[in-house]
């Protein structure tokens, strides 16, 4: 086989499993899950179709974001579905909370640089070019 | 530049105090304190509300779990997501004053998100509410390097309406919020039972029982714990309880026709699974009732253990 087909088979090989391990732990009692009745039956049904998808491609971005592969399993199975929703959609945008006051102080001393920078070299060139 | 930061200035000046509750003073003064180092304050904030709940865990040891590297923080989802692991139940609180004041009144501390940017140019900050000062109008925070930060209610409503008023305290299995939402909690405890040990989601649908007894979905909850932990008597007794109140709750007919079967009824069970009508059922509900129904048929030819008729 060349790579790429090596590469789409083990995919595909992925993706089914992955997707079976969803299936098993929703159905291996049979027992429906209160997650899946406490909204309405039309927003759990969809959420549910969605969260089989959605969990490999949250693990996929995840990993692109420099989570490490052995504990990406752990974080996504401690999502519920709606949870898991978001993460899929919203992962490289939604508000991350790091060292915002710090970073805040920072720009507008760089602003305030910048603009001091700026400004006095203007005023100079103006007033070397006037003469 | 200058006339937005006049304007911001300006903004704040000529308002009435925020806090409305009683004027005085709530400060959760045992509530730990761990120092931010770079962009790590969700799992210092996480670390802090945890201690307060009785976690020992350190921000070391909760970075792994919600920190991403690639966008130098923490997102709110897996704020919320990673206490379940340590047996807290996330409650999203509702997004008003009022319903801080109330947790910090009944000792618990909130996590919040603030946003001291701009809307075009955004800062996301994790802090933890830890008290409030009704007669100056501050509010009282554990928050990055500050151990006790005091900002003026209007600054913290600021950067707090900036972030979306975000806020989320941890319960106890078993614990209610100061100002309970059903819909909220019952949500909340949902996402708990799909990683909470049986006893404690057990505990977080019993108190959901006992402050609605007429909601349906609480009485599923507390059976699927009592399922889980195999206590197949207390289980068949709150779904037969759901049906009651609701005869349409398919969740609730599957799970009593599941029980019945692991009881050792399959008669009794085949007679539930039956009543159960598959048209216009959500595909994951009527995935679950074609298995149910199949496992029950697989055991059609077993006998009926004595009692399964008394049911």
């Amino acid at each position: 086989m060349t790579p790429s087909k090596w590469r789409a088979a083990s995919v595909a090989v992925l993706t089914v499993a992955i997707a079976n391990m969803g299936m098993i732990s929703a159905a291996q009692a049979g027992i429906v899950a209160t997650s899946a009745i406490v909204r309405t039956d039309r927003d759990a049904d969809l959420t549910s179709i969605r969260s089989h998808l959605e969990r490999a491609d949250v693990r996929a971005q995840m990993e692109k974001l420099g989570v490490d592969a052995t504990v990406v399993d752990s974080r996504v199975a401690a999502l519920s579905d709606s949870e898991l929703h978001n993460m899929a959609t919203q992962m490289q945008n939604a508000p991350a909370g790091g060292d915002g006051l710090l970073a805040v102080i920072g720009i507008v001393f760089v602003i305030l640089l910048i603009l001091e920078l700026t400004g006095v070299i203007n005023v100079f060139n103006r007033v070397h070019a006037a003469r | 530049m200058l006339v937005a930061c006049v304007l911001l200035l300006g903004g704040c000046a000529a308002r009435g105090p925020l806090i409305l509750s009683p004027a005085r003073l709530v400060e959760l003064d045992d509530t730990p304190f761990f120092p931010q180092t770079a962009h790590q304050c969700g799992p210092a904030a996480l670390a802090t509300v945890l201690g307060a709940s009785q976690i020992n865990v350190t921000p070391a040891q909760l970075e792994p779990q919600v920190y991403l590297p690639g966008r130098r923080g923490s997102l709110q989802v897996e704020m919320q997501a990673a206490p379940r692991r340590y047996g807290r139940l996330s409650y999203r609180l509702q997004p008003e004053l009022a319903a801080i004041l109330a947790e910090l009144d009944a000792g618990r501390p909130v996590l919040v998100l603030h946003n001291y940017g701009l809307p075009i140019w955004p800062r996301w900050h994790y802090a933890v509410v830890v008290g409030y000062d009704g007669n100056h109008d501050r509010m009282l925070l554990r928050s990055g390097k500050t151990r006790r930060q005091s900002l003026s209610a209007a600054n913290f409503m600021r950067a707090w309406d900036n972030g979306g008023r975000w806020g989320l305290v941890l319960l106890r299995a078993g614990e209610l919020p100061a100002v309970p939402d059903k819909q909220r909690y019952l949500e909340a405890a949902a996402a708990f039972e799909r990683v909470a040990a049986p006893l404690d989601a057990w505990a977080a649908f019993d108190a959901a029982v006992k402050s609605w007894p007429e909601e349906p979905v609480a009485l599923v909850g507390r059976g699927t714990a009592s399922y889980a932990s195999s206590n197949l008597q207390q289980a068949a007794s709150d779904y037969r309880a759901a049906l009651n109140i609701d005869p349409a709750q398919t969740g609730a007919r599957n799970n009593l026709a599941m029980t019945l079967l692991e009881s050792g009824c399959p008669q009794a069970a085949g007679r539930e699974i039956q009543k159960i009508d598959l048209t216009g059922l959500a595909a994951v509900m009527a995935e679950a009732v074609s298995d149910t129904r199949k496992q029950i048929d697989a055991q059609s030819s077993a006998p009926e253990q004595a009692g399964c008729t008394a049911q």
